[in-house]
């Protein structure tokens, strides 16, 4: 049996898949849209991270699944919840973490975490999707751009706009409203960017700001939700071009504990 | 850290073989006492309406009252999941949506005739506000008292800030009884018997020492009950019995169940991997998801506090048939609601230690303040302050639109994968050491 393992990580908007080989280099990863058959979606991200990595599905040993959808990756043997696999991812690639912050499609986690990457507490926004991925989708088709234009757009803001609604529907009609009085679209992303770093770092207090704090989930991609972290912070924040894959690197992470312990 | 795939068979699924006798015995109480309820005759017995925490209930028994909690009468409509058509009538009606859930399904309820599935639903003859800490509950009782054109005694129960209640507490307390006697007799017609008082009180202090007996039965490792879930069907006759002998009788029969699980080793769970205290008002609408939700972590709720709602038995309290009016009113000092943030820490606190408890969760529920806020904050004290793992988590006792199982489920997940990992570090640096 190889020591090769596969995290998948099924999230609200994208499926991550990663491929680690024996020695805990990443050999391949991928990353697409989640659709109505998240089955399939699952599938089609291991698939994916195969080819990337080039190798077939008998060359893995152990798959485990995270995300809003784990329990539907069938051919897996272990699933663990994004909490734990954002932890772990995080802690792997910046050992000094002990705060994580996960902004996703429709979630908002702050995970506080030890040495080993283990959680010692979190909190998640409630049941709304305000400060999420998807508060910025909304914003940004109200604004008619792509979601991957906003961040950089967000950092040429000469005075940003203060956005004041805590709901995706009002911030929407509050982006509107700007448009019409004639404000700079890029003073008002910088605003809505700079709102979903006001309403993380309520999350992050309430278990505790401790550096080194790393960034991950999709939005980590968008820089000018970076810089708005930074600045609502004080201190900067871990990022890596593999930021969104860390729950499904976790995962992979995870697996391989589980296949060792299996071995021993 | 994690769970095997293998283990998800059949998730929502709860095993209740543990549960045998008693339960079957509470469900014919429940059926007996709703259709005791229906006025097939008339004149009716008189019914009031009461509030479950610090209630007169021993008092107008003594005058031939029956006596209807409309907080129960929600919580079962939740349970059958017929709560929210009476919330939707409630908020067509004109109540908000950040009205308490009680409220809005009894009012609901009420306006749409008051049938329910397991039986219709009296009117008032006389409305008790026994619980005056909080101040939508107020208002309830005066909506109701309107709509009824029913008497209201508004009970006035000072907040209680020490552990034991205050002579001139007592007092007050003890002065306002006796109008609701006077008013009792005015309305009846009868005079106040402090024998039939007496006799009824006497009843009450025997299901109050068998409750306490199957409360502390969680004491045991591992617990032969769930506190918090089990404890939800239990909590009926303790709460709307108290004062009949069936009440006294009942807990008996389930003490004897829970003697004979430890005897034969039928227990909630095969294998009690964690003790669990829970605290908060439960998600009636999704009880046994959320129950489920715990078993499949072997997590069992060994002590909990909302079955203390309808009085702190185990700490100590009785109803006295030798000192009758002091003793009601010292319960209605001493309901769980109205003890101040300090002192319901301190009762927490002392469970943890009691119970061998290696976790808490807290649920709070979106539509009760006076229940819920301080909750966060006892969440950081039971984790900074006692270094007890705590999860938080939010719902609704009576709105399923707040209860959103994926993510309560990943939150619990997370919780349980955190305390696993925990035990697996410690299991490795005792092996390291030894």
């Amino acid at each position: 049996m190889s020591g090769i393992v596969a995290g998948v990580d099924i999230g609200s908007t994208t499926a991550k898949c990663v491929v680690l080989g024996d020695d805990s280099r990443i050999l391949g990863k991928s990353l697409g849209a989640v659709g109505i058959d998240i089955v399939k979606d699952a599938e089609r991200a291991l698939e994916a991270a195969l080819a990337d990595a080039h190798l077939s599905r008998s060359e893995v040993s152990f798959v485990t699944g995270t995300g809003y959808g784990r329990y539907k990756v069938y051919f897996g043997q272990l699933v663990v919840t994004e909490i734990s696999c954002h932890a772990r991812g995080a802690n792997f690639l910046f050992p000094g973490t002990r705060l994580v912050v996960d902004i996703g499609g429709q979630d908002t986690k702050a995970i506080r975490t030890n040495e080993r990457g283990e959680v010692v507490d979190f909190a998640m926004n409630d049941k709304c999707a305000a400060g999420t991925g998807r508060f910025l989708d909304v914003c940004a088709n109200a604004l008619g751009y792509d979601v991957s234009e906003i961040g950089p757009l967000s950092l040429q803001a000469r005075r940003a706009v203060k956005v004041t609604s805590t709901c995706t529907v009002f911030a929407e009609s509050e982006v509107t409203s700007y448009v019409s009085r004639g404000k700079d679209p890029k003073d008002i992303l910088a605003g809505l960017h700079a709102s979903i770093a006001m309403r993380t770092l309520s999350l992050m207090q309430r278990v505790g700001v401790e550096p080194e704090i790393t960034f991950t989930g999709g939005v980590s991609q968008n820089q000018g939700m970076v810089r708005a972290l930074h600045q609502r912070l004080g201190a900067p924040v871990n990022v890596s071009p593999l930021s969104q894959y860390l729950g499904a690197l976790g995962a992979a992470l995870h697996g391989r504990e589980r296949l060792s312990a299996g071995a021993s | 850290m994690s769970e095997a795939v293998s283990t998800l068979a059949n998730p929502g699924e709860v095993p209740s073989a543990f549960l045998r006798d008693a339960r079957g015995l509470q469900r014919k109480l429940v059926e007996e006492y709703y259709s005791g309820l229906a006025p097939s005759e008339k004149p009716h017995r008189p019914v009031a309406y009461m509030l479950v925490g610090g209630n007169l209930a021993e008092i107008v028994r003594a005058f031939g009252y029956d006596v209807v909690f409309p907080e129960i009468v929600a919580l079962n409509c939740a349970i059958k999941h017929q709560s929210l058509d009476n919330i939707l009538h409630a908020e067509s009606m004109g109540y908000g949506l950040d009205v308490c859930g009680y409220v809005k399904n009894d009012l609901g309820l009420q306006d749409l005739g008051g049938k329910t599935s397991f039986g219709q639903i009296p009117r008032p003859d006389l409305l008790v506000c026994s619980f005056s800490g909080c101040y939508i509950y107020v208002k309830w009782w005066e909506a109701l008292a309107e709509s009824y054109g029913a008497p209201l005694f508004m009970f006035d129960v000072p907040y209680m800030r020490e552990e034991a209640p205050r002579k001139e507490d007592v007092d007050y307390l003890v002065s306002q009884l006796w109008e609701l006697v006077h008013l009792l007799e005015k309305r009846t017609g009868r005079a106040f018997d402090m024998d039939e008082l007496k006799r009824i009180l006497a009843e009450s202090r025997r299901a109050e020492d068998g409750w306490v007996e199957f409360l502390r039965a969680g004491r045991l490792r591992p617990s032969p009950i769930e506190a918090y879930f089990e404890s939800i069907f239990y909590m009926f006759p303790i709460n709307v019995l108290r004062g009949t002998r069936e009440a006294a009788d009942f807990y008996g029969v389930v003490n004897e169940e829970v003697r004979a699980r430890v005897r034969e080793g039928n227990l909630p769970l095969p294998e009690e991997k964690y003790r669990v205290l829970v605290e908060g008002v439960p998600p009636y609408t999704n009880y046994r998801t959320f129950w489920d939700f715990f078993r499949k972590w072997g997590a069992v709720s060994v002590v909990a506090t909302y079955p203390k709602v309808g009085g702190l038995f185990d700490r100590g309290f009785r109803h006295d048939p030798a000192r009758p009016f002091e003793s009601i009113a010292e319960y209605s000092l001493g309901a769980y609601v109205n003890q101040s943030w300090p002192l319901r820490r301190q009762i927490i606190a002392d469970y943890v230690k009691e119970y061998q408890v290696d976790a808490a969760i807290i649920h709070g529920i979106k539509s009760c303040r006076s229940f819920t806020a301080g909750q966060g904050d006892l969440r950081d004290w039971l984790i900074h302050e006692q270094g007890l793992p705590t999860l938080y988590i939010e719902s609704d006792h009576q709105d399923p639109r707040y209860f959103s199982p994926a993510q309560i489920k990943n939150r619990m997940d997370a919780f349980f994968e955190s305390l696993e990992q925990r035990r697996a570090v410690a299991a490795t640096a005792r092996a390291a050491s030894a």
